[in-house]
């Protein structure tokens, strides 16, 4: 089972919402479509739940052309921000409504909505009503309602977004864990960088309607492709071919090209403080685990991670030293 | 105008306990914006209601007891009354919410084409006085209608039937108007999660639009059993022989002065609405977190043989509407209908009754509702914003109360407090004024919740700001809330203008033989005999509120050009 896009193109109107977009998700794989608000990632999904049409592309399931196939008819799950469960039904005729649409055996569909409600922890709320439930309680329904038809490809749509921070970190591991016991594929749009670093197995970092790279958590962090990844997944400095050679001479790496700048992220930046002044300390702000200090090297500024340990101030004059592996070189 | 008891108290600052230091100018200008709308809700609302409510419990012998309700329900035609009211009112409400619904539908979720044909036909009722419906009907399909000279068939239009179309024809905007609001909140995301999960549009339909709309349906219900059980107009001019409550009150009040027994009906005309509120208040309750606050409508879509019959059935009552109307304006042309259709202007020549003096008397009653009305809700709302949450609420509560009685049961209560001789109620009895409010408190309550929709977009930081920058009260009022709120006090200034030009049912009690207003007239001329000079006062009536609808239109335009800041 494996879902297969290729040169997906969307247009609303004259705006193109989706440019040459291809992406694979394999079986139970949990994949995240992660971008800043608007770049297209809540279209490319309901284009793939068959919501909405597309202009140009393929859209396969499993070698089986998926666009002459009708949303109710595709057999997915999905799960919206919010806003999506029946109002008048219970949770548990909430949760049983693909059931009943199929005509299950009655037996057969109170026991597999038991089921569900003990997975998403519901069981002592079956009989209640949407609007008598906390806003993560109805995220479990919608996520058990959209599990309840066995879907073939779960989709969610930043499902825990309208979320309190608590409730959201309990959620995603929740979420992670019922979908590797369930081994379904899964499609999870999100804007939140550290959600997708923490829940997914492949990550898809969309701009503007293009998909910028996809890779394993691991990958995009410590080797974006472009200053756009580099940037939106975690922070970054950026620093012109010219400027890498004076500010770290030791760097083994060579630009590729012209075009290409040096993102380095804030931890690999280590400061000391000497007589001679390379930089000095701008601005400092508390992150808990490090201090984050501005550094003015005269024609740029960077970030850099020092140890409360090192007591900088602002004012201070420093040097910094970076590791001759460090940095990636990214396209502008 | 929906029976809603739910209010969104969040956009209200809280400014409960100690005020701040305030101006005793402020003060007393707060109190007296409270206190004013208030005191007039006790008098000329409250009390009557109060006093029509004891009287249907004082019985003859002095004694408090419900002898005046055996009287009443013992009397030999009164249940054979009440049953017609109820089927006459059943039908009505029944055909109402059925093809209110399916043209709420046709409007809001369908690509229909030409909607301003129903949007139009849909205005028609509210701009001519309830009766001109039956007027309309009886034109085409009457003893002297034109459809039944030229095909010669006897439609048996006085009655019960003549009598539902009519109402259905006054209600059915109504209807529309609450049921399409309530479809316009869905949210398209339960559709896209049923279609996942493999439901076909019918299952949607049924799983998804109906119990969505059903709050919608039965407030829909509720005001078009509320206003068309006690509907005057229609039923004296078409009801024939077929005796409904509106023509037996009248009858039993203004003809024998049977006063006991106007109020026990009065008080039972009142059960339809306790319940409408109960069933509201439970709906309010499951509707607080079906939060409709960034929700996505539902975009319309195409189903040929759906849109087709929908299509069918909407334009085609539409065009009935239109056509009735057109009919009354056409037959106030006319030599002699149906016989002598050439036009003549002798029909506008209305010397019986009074001529035009009632037309005039209703200019002066609208504009005096219109003036106090407008200034009293905006004084209500503009202090109730002050106020704390519960009491902010009991004052909401109050000044949506009177959608749910019935106009003539308001009259009733009218003459009861204030056909009183020489007490200090009694002087207004016979003034314009006394009409005036009487109307007022007919339309509080849709003049009410517009007022609150309205001063919902006046940030509350806005006012503060104008008040921290050094203005007193007076200035928040200039130049943080009137700005903002003009169009809405247009539109309501207009709307009860409107409202009061072409009511029938409460202020049918009010007139004397010195007072009378238009749409009395029109009744006076019908029932004389005069059909087409009933006709002609009507299209003066339509005309008058057509002129008022567009310098309401032409305000609410310039108020948008005009930059407001
Ligand atoms: N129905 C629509 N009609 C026109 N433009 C749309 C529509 N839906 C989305 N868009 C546009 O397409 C772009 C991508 O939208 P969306 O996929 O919702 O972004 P995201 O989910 O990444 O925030 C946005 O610029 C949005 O304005
Ligand atoms: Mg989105």
């Amino acid at each position: 089972m494996q879902l297969k896009i290729r040169n997906l193109e969307k247009y609303y109107g004259q705006f193109q919402a989706l440019s040459d977009v291809d992406l694979d998700v394999g079986d139970d794989e949990f994949v995240c479509l992660l971008g800043p608000s608007g770049c297209g990632k809540t279209t490319l999904l309901r284009i793939i739940a068959g919501l909405e049409p597309f202009n140009s592309g393929t859209l396969e399931l499993a070698g089986k052309d998926l666009s002459t196939v009708s949303a109710q008819h595709r057999g997915f799950g999905i799960v919206f921000q919010s806003y999506s469960l029946f109002q008048h039904m219970t949770v548990a005729e909430n949760i049983g409504y693909g059931l009943r649409i199929r005509k299950t055996a009655a037996a057969e569909k109170a026991a597999k909505v038991q089921k569900l409600m003990a997975l998403v922890h519901l069981q002592a709320f079956a009989e209640r009503y949407p609007y008598q439930l906390s806003g993560g309680q109805q995220q479990r329904v919608a996520i058990a309602r959209a599990l309840a038809v066995d879907p073939a490809l779960l989709l969610l749509d930043e499902p825990l977004s309208a979320l309190d921070a608590r409730v959201r970190n309990d959620l995603r591991l929740e979420i992670r864990d019922v979908q590797r016991r369930l081994r379904i594929p899964t499609i999870m749009v999100t804007h939140d960088q550290e959600e997708a670093l923490v829940m997914a197995d492949k990550i898809v970092c969309m701009n503007a309607g293009r998909i910028e790279q996809i890779g394993s958590p691991k990958e995009i962090y410590s080797h974006p492709r472009t200053k756009f990844v580099a940037d939106f997944v975690g922070i970054s400095n950026f620093l012109t071919p010219a400027m890498a050679a004076r500010v770290v001479p030791q760097l083994n790496s060579q630009a590729p090209d012209a075009q290409h700048l040096l993102a380095l992220r804030p931890e690999d930046i280590a400061v000391r403080m000497t007589e001679t002044a390379q930089a000095r300390v701008t601005e400092t702000s508390f992150l808990g685990n490090v201090t984050r200090l501005t550094l003015d090297l005269g024609d740029t500024t960077l970030l850099a991670d020092s140890h409360h340990s090192e007591g900088l101030k602002i004012g201070d004059a420093v040097t910094v030293s970076v590791p001759p592996d460090a940095g990636v070189w990214v396209r502008a | 105008m929906t029976v809603n008891s739910s209010p969104d108290f969040a956009a209200a600052p809280r400014k409960a306990g100690k005020a701040l230091a305030i101006s005793p100018i402020a003060r007393i200008l707060y109190l007296t914006s409270l206190w004013v709308p208030l005191i007039g809700l006790a008098l000329f609302f409250l009390y009557p209601l109060v006093l029509i409510v004891q009287r249907s419990f004082v019985q003859r012998d002095g004694m408090i007891g419900i002898a005046n309700y055996v009287d009443v329900l013992s009397m030999r035609h009164i249940p054979g009354v009440i049953w017609n009211s109820l089927v006459m009112s059943g039908l009505t409400t029944l055909i109402c919410v059925v093809l209110g619904f399916m043209i709420a539908y046709f409007l809001q979720r369908t690509h229909a084409r030409l909607r301003w044909v129903i949007s139009v036909a849909l205005l028609l009722p509210l701009l001519a006085p309830s009766l001109v419906q039956a007027l309309g009907l009886i034109f085409l399909f009457g003893r002297n209608g034109l459809i039944s000279q030229a095909t010669g068939w006897n439609l048996q239009i006085y009655g019960l039937w003549g009598l539902v179309i009519s109402n259905s024809m006054y209600a059915l905007p109504q209807a529309v108007m609450i049921i399409q609001a309530s479809l316009r909140q869905s949210d398209t995301r339960q559709y896209d999660a049923a279609m996942m999960l493999g439901a076909t549009p019918w299952q949607r339909f049924v799983d998804i639009t109906l119990p969505n709309a059903r709050f919608g349906l039965l407030s829909a219900a509720f005001v078009c059993f509320t206003v068309t059980i006690t509907d005057f107009g229609n039923a004296a001019v078409i009801g024939g022989n077929y005796r409904v409550l509106a023509t037996e009150i009248y009858a039993q009040v203004v003809g024998q002065m049977n006063f006991n027994m106007g109020a026990v009906i009065g008080i039972l005309l009142l059960i339809p609405t306790l319940m409408a509120f109960y069933i509201e208040k439970v709906a309010a309750q499951r509707h607080t977190s079906g939060a409709t606050e960034g929700a996505m409508p539902v975009a319309p879509d195409r189903q040929p043989l759906r849109d087709i019959s929908l299509g069918l059935f909407s334009y085609g009552a539409a065009l009935f509407l239109i056509a009735v109307v057109v009919t009354v304006v056409y037959a106030s042309f006319v030599t002699l209908w149906p016989y002598r259709l050439d036009l003549t202007l002798r029909n506008y020549n209305i010397t019986a009754q009074g001529g035009y003096a009632p037309l005039w008397t209703s200019l002066i009653v609208s504009t005096q509702a219109a003036v106090i009305g407008t200034l009293l809700l905006f004084m209500l709302v503009v202090s109730q914003r002050r106020l704390g949450r519960g009491m902010a609420k009991a004052v909401y509560l109050l000044a949506i109360v009177p959608v749910g009685v019935p106009g003539l049961v308001l009259g009733l209560a009218y003459i009861l407090s204030f056909n009183v001789a020489g007490a200090l109620p009694g002087l207004l009895y016979g003034t314009t004024l006394l009409i005036a409010l009487c109307n007022f408190y007919h339309y509080h309550s849709q003049g009410f919740l517009t007022m609150v929709t309205g001063i919902r977009a006046v940030p509350p930081q806005l006012e503060e700001t104008v008040t921290c920058i050094g203005g007193n009260s007076l200035h928040g009022l200039r130049d943080a809330i009137l700005p903002v709120m003009l169009p809405t006090l247009v539109a309501v200034f207009f709307f009860l203008f409107m409202r009061s030009m072409v009511t029938l049912s409460a202020v049918i009690f009010l007139i004397t033989p010195q007072l009378s207003v238009g749409a009395v007239s029109v009744l006076r001329l019908d029932q004389a005999g005069f059909a087409t000079q009933a006709a002609a006062f009507s299209v003066c009536i339509m005309a008058v509120v057509m002129i008022a609808l567009g310098m309401m239109k032409a305000t609410l335009t310039f108020l948008e050009r005009k930059p407001r800041n």
